[in-house]
């Protein structure tokens, strides 16, 4: 007759609704040891409901009835129908008669809240209460909705009965309306944002818990915020983490909804809105929050329509009335702080602006953690190395990803099968989401990842080069014990077709810097003043995905020279001008501004710090520039203002390839073709003096093709003489003039 | 099934339920006084609106010297007097639903007490006459229950009727109305009737 498995939940009888009793069988009250009528902690899903146990009437087993009247607030909206619980979740709890008790009461409406310290009291008597439970106490008709127990005999118990002489304090009445909009917000988690996260909680609490120190020093805490960042950083999601965490109501603004077709009808609604902010400030903290607040409030100038403008000048004439009431703050959310009206921005209504960052490293793999949490990650999963790969992603793009790398899972996994997300799903994911910041952005590349080992020879430029881009991100610490910072700008010379471009296509694969590459034709534009303001652009873009890496490929040609003689307005110069100040300006805009490392370090410093955080952390510090590559075939014509240190400090001379550099890009070059064994790589090295490295590319082919004309198509390797033959008919293309001009220019540096 | 304890419980089982039976005449006697008093009240409460809304000056009764004022003060010590009345009434509710919730709260100490003796299994057992101790004390909780909230709310009923608002006064004979749960009350004399044979048994036992 014992049941071992789940008991069935169902309904409850509905003489029982309003008596905390739950039926099971008698069979299991007495293997559980419990007596008619003794209290119980039930565990049904996520959450527990104190019940008072009680024999079914039909005394069947196996059956379960549970009064969700005093339960944890999760669980007292849902319905049981349809689970099973485990009879080990069924727990006897000693539950003492209480002397005192505190609960929080929820009332219909404020207007009745005379008599409810008595309603209650008379209410909860004979009811068994669990510290954090919401007690349900509709059913009796009065004003009083629900109970939620804070603590029982001042925290000494967890649990017990309250009788006539139990003494309830109520330390707070709230509307039952206050706490069902409190409920609605379901979980949310955030991460990495912990700085801004203190800093609005700090305003929206203070004024509410330290009225009396406020009005001694005289001031009134500052009501007006203004959240700036990039799209998808979780501006808004962190405005309703911190009123829920708060316990603050949340009105939201949403522009589209305000405008109204009438005449008037638009400041009527923000009005009508902001009455009801104030209507529910007057119970406790209140949100406003005015999402996308460019689009209601734009700059007012002579261009713009009289509603507009009418409706801008209400909302300013709304911030500025809100003067008295404590705990009732606004917060503008936008991404385009420049289209704000001025007059908003000042201290009075918006008096802090605080400016959202794409996240970095540790930021980025905080939100990793916050949006696995719920998946079931196989080992292999390093997070830290996701994060380091995403460099330039957003909160949002994190979470896509995330999905994504689920889909994968789910898409590989047998039916019937939880399969785990593995590594190998991340990866895949990468490929398919790309940084939102990068969708729309100019210079945005794909191209073929590039190794090392592809290119033949110039070991030493490669060298330098790791030294620049590879360094930095893989010896953090050393860089920051030596006290050298990464170079700014590397400049890539030499003769054409030396592998200047695949150099910066290897680096760019090897580091996971954000890569942005620019030509020209992207910059030019055939408006004044277009090719600055693109080129500025996408610095800014560098610089919102740091570290990243900009290549300016035949920079020549981009910027020239001021001082050849040629006019000083010529778009050319001013690009320069421009780059100039890019590279080396006086800073940057308050807008660019990304949230420090340091105040997480002064979070953290409590706990001990893993080596693996302060690795990333040193990783950050060191990473939070803009590399500029440049190349160029013609460095003499370059502005000396662009070479000197500090601008483009790694001035590297990629010299055509000597013969070993030339036997080894042959090499290279002859991977996929089948040789015969009488072809001597180190002969036609020696017999191609003066071949860049693209022409010994061409020679290969050729000879290739050569083989094929000359045997037909079934011949199966390339012979010696048929690259002696091929070699006749080919010329170098370096001349010994250009050889002489960038030998000179090296020299000269 | 027949042990000492077993049986001085049922002997104090069913003097809860004398008890009960005998509480829930006076509560209905007194709920019967109620009702008359309350309509009295609504039609107070109509009798002050009309004097409100009428105009002496243009009845014959204009000659007699501040007779609006009279009215409404002899209205109000009406009022006044059945509130008191009402008031006293409730006082003798209180008393009857002490009764119970003492000798309930008793019986059920005393099954905390003897919980070793009266194991699930006892407890949970019925016969054609009698009927399981589980669902006699389920029926005293209910019954107690039942008389605790239906005292809380029609005293917090009386206390939300205030002089100022006439209409809630007015319609005050139906909302005292649809406070009465007759299912609940259908329950108690149902476990009443259960419980009767039982009682009868005993009582000639005792003879």
């Amino acid at each position: 007759m014992t049941c071992v498995e789940g008991l069935r939940v169902v309904l409850l009888d509905v003489v029982d609704t309003d008596t905390q009793r739950c039926r099971v069988g008698p069979h299991l009250m007495s293997r559980l040891g419990l007596r008619v009528g003794s209290p119980v902690l039930i565990g049904v899903s996520q959450g527990t409901c104190l019940c008072v146990a009680w024999p079914r009437r039909d005394l069947a087993e196996g059956y379960v009835q549970i009064s969700s009247q005093c339960a944890t607030p999760d669980l007292s909206t849902q319905t049981f129908t349809g689970l099973t619980v485990d009879p080990a979740r069924i727990k006897a709890l000693s539950c003492p008669r209480l002397t005192c008790t505190s609960v929080k009461v929820f009332v219909r409406s404020l207007k009745h809240k005379r008599h409810v310290r008595e309603l209650v009291q008379e209410l909860l008597s004979g009811l068994y209460l669990h510290r954090g439970h919401l007690v349900d106490l509709s059913h009796a008709n009065t004003e009083i909705r629900f109970v939620l127990v804070e603590h029982v005999n001042s925290g000494a118990h967890t649990a017990g009965l309250v009788t006539d002489r139990t003494r309830v304090d109520v330390s707070a009445v709230q509307s039952a309306k206050h706490f069902q909009n409190q409920q609605r917000v379901s979980d949310l988690s955030l991460g990495g944002l912990e700085d801004v996260y203190a800093s609005l909680k700090e305003m929206i609490v203070f004024p509410l818990r330290y009225p009396a120190s406020l009005h001694r020093l005289g001031v009134s805490c500052p009501r007006g915020l203004l959240l700036i960042g990039p799209p998808g950083v979780g501006k808004t999601l962190l405005v309703r983490c911190v009123a829920k965490d708060v316990g603050a109501r949340l009105v939201t603004i949403n522009g589209p909804e305000v405008t109204g077709s009438r005449p008037g009808e638009s400041e009527e609604n923000l009005r009508r809105v902001f009455d009801r902010a104030r209507e529910a400030a007057e119970e406790g903290s209140c949100v406003l929050l005015i999402d996308e607040i460019d689009s209601l409030c734009p700059k007012r100038t002579s261009g713009s329509s009289a509603p507009e403008n009418r409706l801008v000048a209400q909302l300013l004439t709304l911030m500025d009335g809100i003067g008295s009431e404590e705990g009732f703050v606004i917060i503008g959310v936008t991404n385009q702080p420049d289209a704000l009206e001025p007059a908003l921005r000042r201290p009075g209504r918006f008096d802090r602006e605080v400016v959202i960052g794409v996240p970095l490293l540790l930021q980025r793999r905080r939100i990793l953690e916050c949006v696995c949490r719920q998946m079931p990650l196989s080992a292999d999963v390093d997070l830290s190395a996701v994060a380091e790969m995403t460099c330039g992603y957003v909160g949002a793009d994190l979470s896509a990803l995330s999905r994504e790398a689920a889909l994968q899972a789910m898409r590989h996994s047998q039916p019937g099968v939880a399969e785990r997300v593995e590594m190998r799903h991340f990866m895949a994911a990468l490929r398919q989401v790309r940084p939102s910041c990068l969708r729309s952005s100019i210079g945005a590349t794909d191209f073929k990842p590039v190794r090392w080992e592809q290119i033949g020879g110039l070991e030493e430029v490669q060298l330098k080069l790791k030294q620049s881009i590879e360094w930095p991100m893989r010896f953090p610490e050393a860089f920051v014990r030596m006290g050298i910072s990464r170079p700014r700008g590397v400049l890539l010379y030499g003769p054409p077709g030396c592998a200047k471009t695949t150099l910066v296509k290897a680096a760019a694969s090897s580091s996971r810097c954000t890569f942005l590459s620019v030509s020209g034709a992207e910059i030019f534009s055939p408006y004044v003043g277009d090719s600055e303001k693109t080129l500025t652009q996408l610095f800014v873009q560098a610089r919102a995905c740091a570290p990243s890496i900009v290549f300016l490929d035949e920079i020549d040609s981009i910027v020239g020279s001021r001082s050849d003689g040629g006019s000083s307005h010529s778009v050319q110069s001013q690009v320069l001008s421009v780059l100039l100040t890019e590279l080396d300006g006086v800073g940057f805009r308050s807008l660019e501004r990304r949230s420090g490392s340091r105040r997480m370090r002064q979070l953290e410093s409590g706990e001990q710090e893993p080596d693996e955080l302060h690795q990333m952390e040193l990783q950050e510090v060191c990473n939070k520039d803009v590399l500029i590559v440049a190349a160029t075939n013609r460095a003499d014509v370059l502005d000396s203002a662009l070479l000197r240190p500090g601008r483009l400090d790694h001035i590297i001379y990629v010299p055509p390839p000597d013969t070993e550099a030339r036997e080894a890009v042959l090499r290279v070059c002859t991977e996929h073709v089948p040789l015969h064994p009488d072809v001597c790589l180190r002969d036609l090295a020696e017999l191609t003096e003066r071949f860049s490295g693209a022409d010994l590319q061409n020679l290969c082919k050729e000879a290739a093709l050569t083989a094929l004309c000359e045997d037909g198509f079934t011949v199966s390797c390339v012979r010696h003489r048929h690259f002696l033959k091929t070699l006749q008919s080919l010329t170098p293309s370096l001349t010994p003039d250009q050889l002489q001009q960038n030998i000179h220019l090296s020299v000269s540096s | 099934m027949s042990s000492p304890v077993l049986a001085s419980f049922h002997e104090q089982l069913h003097k809860c339920f004398e008890i009960l039976k005998v509480n829930k005449s006076i509560w209905e006697g007194v709920l019967v006084e109620c009702t008359s008093m309350i309509s009295s009240l609504g039609n107070l409460a109509t009798q002050i609106k009309a004097l409100k809304n009428v105009q002496l000056a243009n009845t014959p009764l204009a000659h007699f010297p501040s007779l609006q004022e009279r009215l409404h003060y002899k209205l109000s010590l009406a009022v006044d007097t059945v509130l008191r009345k009402l008031d006293e009434n409730m006082d003798a509710l209180q008393t009857a639903r002490n009764t119970i919730s003492q000798h309930v709260s008793a019986a059920f100490q005393f099954y905390e007490k003897n919980t070793n003796t009266l194991d699930i299994i006892c407890c949970v057992f019925r016969s054609a006459t009698c009927p399981s101790i589980a669902d006699m004390l389920e029926w005293l909780q209910d019954a107690d229950r039942h008389y605790r909230l239906q005292l809380l709310q029609r005293r917090n009923f009386l206390q939300m009727l205030t002089p100022t608002d006439l209409t809630l006064m007015e319609t005050a004979p139906k909302r005292w109305d649809s406070l009465r749960l007759p299912s609940r009350e259908e329950r108690i004399g149902d476990a009443l009737c259960q419980v009767s044979f039982l009682m009868e048994m005993s009582s000639k036992a005792q003879l």
